[in-house]
């Protein structure tokens, strides 16, 4: 017995060690850090208590981020969710090529985020993109649109393009859950009669939708970290139109030369995204008690 | 099973809509790096390419730092996932078999890391990394994505061990094999579909990290892909032909892997995620 548990401690020390020493130990020093006044990297500072905390909360631009960090996260679940529940729900039929599309379609998610910015920015340019052509041969618009020139549509370009790298991803997924409804199920409802909007509000639904807001949850917390695709493709702008806290925190500490000050905004948000994912499991799991 | 006519034309509306989402915008990147310039920004856009040209890879190759970058990202992306399957399969098995104090927490605190904001560690990090003399220098990276990858391979590796008939494991354990003997020669080789998943998750997150490697690494000899890339966009007046072409070749490696691997990696993926 004695010796099987220093077998376990052996089996998990390497992996505990490494992630307390470059995700635990690296936290406790942001937290430290975010008590001083350092401003750049290397050089030493004061303790100076929570004033940096005083001053994140009294900054307008740090509520700002928070709200369209809120906008960020809330648009992307929704827009994600639910074209992973329809992708989920073709790939869940038979037809040829099933397989071959079942493999194929998380594509977008396993290229590197910054080819996903160079085929977007590309596509949404006006100068070759084909984004504009088409939406104006539809007649959807009347001249070209600046897709990156405004805050709002920078903002719904943005959430497009992350939602598309990610929504297969979250599809496949969706897919796994599909596959566990007993086909029995929809035999007996066909037999009494039901189409399939009925088979798919009285069957599918009910037995999918545990795993879809925990998809949701999940998904929340992947895209509030995204940094990369915003930072590439507009830099937080226009006029801070998308700057989410992850670009805020970045800006701070390596363009405004405030790094304490940005740890204490990281230090807000990683508060702030525990709390949510604590609260939305403890909702999760009540709701599989009733 | 049968579908009624309307039925089908649904499913395939749906299937079109979704092949023109995913598909087209690949197919675009693709041909437009083989046009010439001046078709590349044309007014109307051509759906299959007028011209042929294979200048903006002689460019990619020749005029920038490209072939450096692709270099590093398969170093560290390689280096990486080695790593993260060393320090997962061991500790996934403790946490499948193996009891010992402190167990649930140390698994939900693991879970948990997988959820923190990463950008919180970046400023720490780049401070500690540079007291140990590896800023600038690859093995950070390979670290920092192994972290990265970790949590996701426990948990993955876990729910593929589960899955395991537990009268093969008993029947070894029976016969008196030892646990690295079991682990090894019975265990590994019954997840093997889900090591491969697993190694494909740890590459690919390391295939495609920006923001630490553009911290951690200063000097441009050894930036990695998605930098180096980044770096290619600003550097030039919008080269639209040049990026379509690095575009398309930062694709090539992580396709290729996944035409061999892929379906494993597709059912390993939503079987973990199933239990």
């Amino acid at each position: 017995m004695l010796q099987s548990r220093a077998i376990a401690f052996a089996f998990v020390a390497p992996a505990l060690l490494f992630l307390a020493a470059i995700l635990g130990w690296p936290l406790v020093q942001a937290v430290l850090l975010s008590l001083q006044d350092v401003r750049v990297i290397g050089s030493p500072g004061a303790f100076v208590g929570l004033s940096n905390y005083e001053r994140v909360l009294g900054a307008p631009a740090f509520w700002r981020a928070v709200g369209l960090s809120a906008v960020w996260v809330l648009a992307n679940a929704v827009l994600q969710t639910a074209l992973a529940l329809a992708a989920a729900l073709v790939l869940n039929e038979k037809f040829p090529g099933v397989r071959i599309a079942r493999t194929w379609i998380i594509i977008t998610w396993i290229v590197p985020t910054v080819v996903v910015v160079v085929i977007w920015r590309w596509l949404f340019s006006t100068s070759g993109g084909m984004i504009n052509p088409l939406l104006l041969q539809a007649g959807l618009i009347e001249r070209p649109v600046g897709f990156f020139a405004t805050p709002w549509t920078a903002m719904a370009t943005l959430v497009f393009i992350n939602s598309w790298r990610w929504f297969p991803f979250i599809a496949l997924m969706v897919l796994a859950g599909l596959t566990r409804v007993p086909e029995e199920l929809y035999e007996a409802a066909r037999i009494d009669g039901a189409n399939a909007w009925e088979r798919f509000k009285s069957i599918t639904w009910p037995l999918l939708a545990p795993t879809l807001s925990v998809l949701a949850v999940i998904g929340t917390l992947l895209s509030f970290n995204v940094f990369d695709i915003i930072w590439l493709l507009t830099a937080g702008g226009p006029a801070g139109g998308s700057r989410t806290l992850p670009v805020l925190i970045y800006e701070t500490a390596f363009k405004g030369y405030r790094l304490s000050e940005a740890a204490a905004i990281s230090v807000i948000a990683t508060v702030l995204l525990m709390a949510f994912a604590i609260l939305a499991t403890r909702t999760l799991e009540k709701g599989e008690e009733r | 099973m049968s579908r009624g006519l309307g039925w089908n034309v649904v499913l395939a509306a749906c299937l079109l809509f979704f092949a023109a989402l995913i598909g087209l915008p690949f197919w675009w990147v693709l041909t437009g790096s083989i046009k010439i310039p001046q078709e590349i920004i044309a007014r109307m856009p051509t759906m299959i390419p007028h011209s042929f040209t294979l200048q903006h890879y002689q460019k990619l190759f020749s005029a920038s730092d490209y072939p450096v970058y692709l270099i590093n990202s398969l170093i560290v992306a390689t280096a990486s996932t080695v790593l993260t399957l060393l320090l997962a399969l061991p500790a996934a098995y403790a946490f499948f078999r193996l009891r010992f104090p402190g167990r649930a927490i140390a698994y939900r605190t693991i879970l948990l890391a997988y959820a923190f904001p990463s950008i919180v560690v970046l400023i720490p990090l780049f401070g500690l990394f540079a007291k140990v003399g590896l800023v600038d220098r690859l093995p950070a990276l390979i670290l920092v994505n192994t972290a990265f990858a970790l949590p996701f391979a426990i948990w993955m590796l876990r729910s593929f061990l589960a899955g395991i008939p537990k009268e093969i494991e008993e029947a070894a354990v029976m016969d008196g094999a030892p646990t690295l003997t079991l682990l090894r020669h019975i265990m590994i080789p019954l997840i093997a579909p889900g090591i491969a998943s697993v190694g494909i998750y740890a590459f690919i997150t390391a295939w495609t990290e920006y923001v630490f490697a553009s911290v951690l690494i200063l000097s441009d000899a050894k930036r990695t892909l998605p930098v180096g890339f980044s770096g290619i966009i600003g550097q030039y007046q919008i080269d639209w032909g040049l990026l379509l072409a690095g575009a398309s070749v930062a694709i090539i490696p992580v396709v290729t892997l996944f035409a061999f691997v892929g379906r494993g990696f597709v059912s390993g993926l939503t079987e973990g995620a199933v239990k």
